[in-house]
């Protein structure tokens, strides 16, 4: 090397010889682009748009979405109110005159039972009805028959629950109860609701 | 020169390769994002801001505040919570056994085998998803910041050094408008030990006209007020400003930064 590097008389450019690089500096490059490989397929969601640390890939992010619980069940409840019982009834629960009594304070939404109450979707009810001191002559078809056990319960729990309302939860188990009873439901009459156990 | 065209596609190489690594790479990645629906709901996350809040991320850009405020909520990590949602038939057998367990906290096999073990006692569970790390616990959000808490910002202000606190949920935390314009007109008189510098010029110091406070005055302790006859009124800019502050709400659970929101127990 050392004869290569000295200026020569002449003044000619000097110039580098070629010589091989190390071999342990390829093996070195290689063990540490194959870690890094690994590290990137373990940890980097493979530049998915909606994976975050600290989520290391969709199926891991999939995984942790919250899907049970209280919060859920009001949430499928509102979606569930918000698509069908929310067009007479309205969003805010207020009703609309002639079309649907109010839910918000209705005393047979948030009477201490909803034996009574969950009749009402699974059999529909016609004639006069009296809701917070107003007469109602309407008929509503059995508008949550056809929903599932825990959809219904949890519309029940969601229009018990909202606009002011407090009362108490209910359950799928409840409504399955309550539709078994139901043989062939006709739209119930007052009288045959006030019937109903309470 | 030698070897110039060479150096020259080197160069251009390199250029490309940071180019498409920084510009192309982001677009193909986030380019199309748009709202999302927030998780168990009907609503869509983010909400357009209205014209009087856009302004006002201008007036936030134009005061420099992200100088000492950052938007952006960092997450160390997931854990999974153990709730209790009804005791069952047996409580004294559940409540027993939920004194010899760890409820919180845990990763997903240990949240699976607590729930196992309380649901075999006859109890009913709920498991929770909760955002880990330092930010979280010092309130400052309830999840990691995404790209969609950005869609309807021009431009983003992100901010990286943390003089104040982080303003990524401040309108889920701030009580209402009059306290943060107070905040902005003399900030050590909502946070005694505030480094925030008073945003006088936001405000109009004026004479009380016909012996009565104006509606939108502020309602400011004695030793902040001004002299007696005179109130404080905001400038459109400082409204502008609180509306903005308002309307950041990265508080929402989403598809890619998932939580449990806590509902109020319901009697």
């Amino acid at each position: 090397m050392s004869d290569q590097m000295t200026p020569t008389s002449s003044g000619a450019e000097p110039t580098a010889a070629r010589s091989l690089v190390p071999m342990w500096i390829l093996v070195l490059t290689l063990i540490l682009l194959f870690l890094g490989a690994v590290y990137f397929d373990r940890h980097s969601g493979w530049f998915d748009k909606q994976v975050y640390p600290p989520y290391a890939s969709a199926t891991m992010l999939e995984s942790y979405q919250p899907k049970s619980g209280a919060a859920a069940a009001a949430a499928q409840g509102k979606r569930v109110y918000e698509q069908i019982c929310g067009t007479c009834h309205g969003v805010d629960g207020l009703g609309k005159p002639g079309q649907a009594p109010p839910l918000a304070g209705s005393e047979w939404v948030i009477a201490k039972s909803h034996n009574r109450l969950a009749h009402i979707p699974l059999a529909g009810i016609s004639g006069p009805v009296s809701v917070g001191g107003k007469d109602w002559n309407l008929s509503m078809a059995a508008m949550g028959a056809a929903l599932s056990d825990a959809d219904l319960a949890s519309v029940l729990t969601y229009i018990r629950s909202s606009w002011g309302n407090k009362a108490g939860e209910v359950t799928a188990d409840d409504i399955k109860t309550i539709r078994a009873g139901l043989v062939r439901p006709q739209p119930m009459s007052l009288d045959q609701l006030m019937a109903v156990p309470e | 020169m030698k070897n110039g065209f060479v150096i020259f596609l080197a160069a251009f190489a390199v250029l490309l390769t940071s180019w498409s690594a920084f510009v192309l790479g982001p677009q193909l990645q986030l380019g199309g994002a748009k709202q999302v629906p927030v998780l168990n709901s009907t609503e869509v996350y983010p909400r357009s801001r209205p014209g009087e809040a856009n302004q006002g991320l201008q007036v936030y850009r134009a005061n420099g505040c992200a100088a000492c405020h950052t938007e952006q909520v960092q997450q160390d990590g997931v854990a999974c919570d153990v709730v209790l949602s009804s005791a069952g038939k047996n409580p004294s057998a559940v409540s027993n056994l939920l004194a010899t367990l760890n409820l919180r906290g845990l990763n997903q096999e240990e949240a699976h085998a607590a729930s196992d073990k309380i649901t075999a006692a006859g109890g009913k569970v709920e498991t929770h998803i909760v955002a880990v790390g330092p930010d979280i616990a010092r309130g400052w959000g309830l999840r990691r910041s995404v790209a969609e808490d950005f869609l309807y910002d021009n431009t983003v202000q992100l901010g990286s050094l943390r003089i104040g606190p982080d303003l990524a949920g401040v309108g889920a935390r701030s009580p209402n408008a009059n306290v943060v314009l107070q905040h902005l007109y003399a900030p050590k008189s909502v946070e005694k030990d505030s480094l925030m510098p008073p945003f006088r010029y936001l405000f109009e110091v004026r004479k009380i006209v016909g012996g009565e406070f104006s509606p939108d005055a502020l309602n400011l302790p004695k030793e902040f007020a001004p002299a007696d006859g005179y109130e404080v009124m905001p400038k459109p800019e400082a409204k502008e400003l609180v509306a903005y502050l308002l309307s950041l709400h990265a508080d929402v659970p989403l598809y890619d930064a998932p939580f449990t929101p806590i509902i109020a127990a319901k009697p």
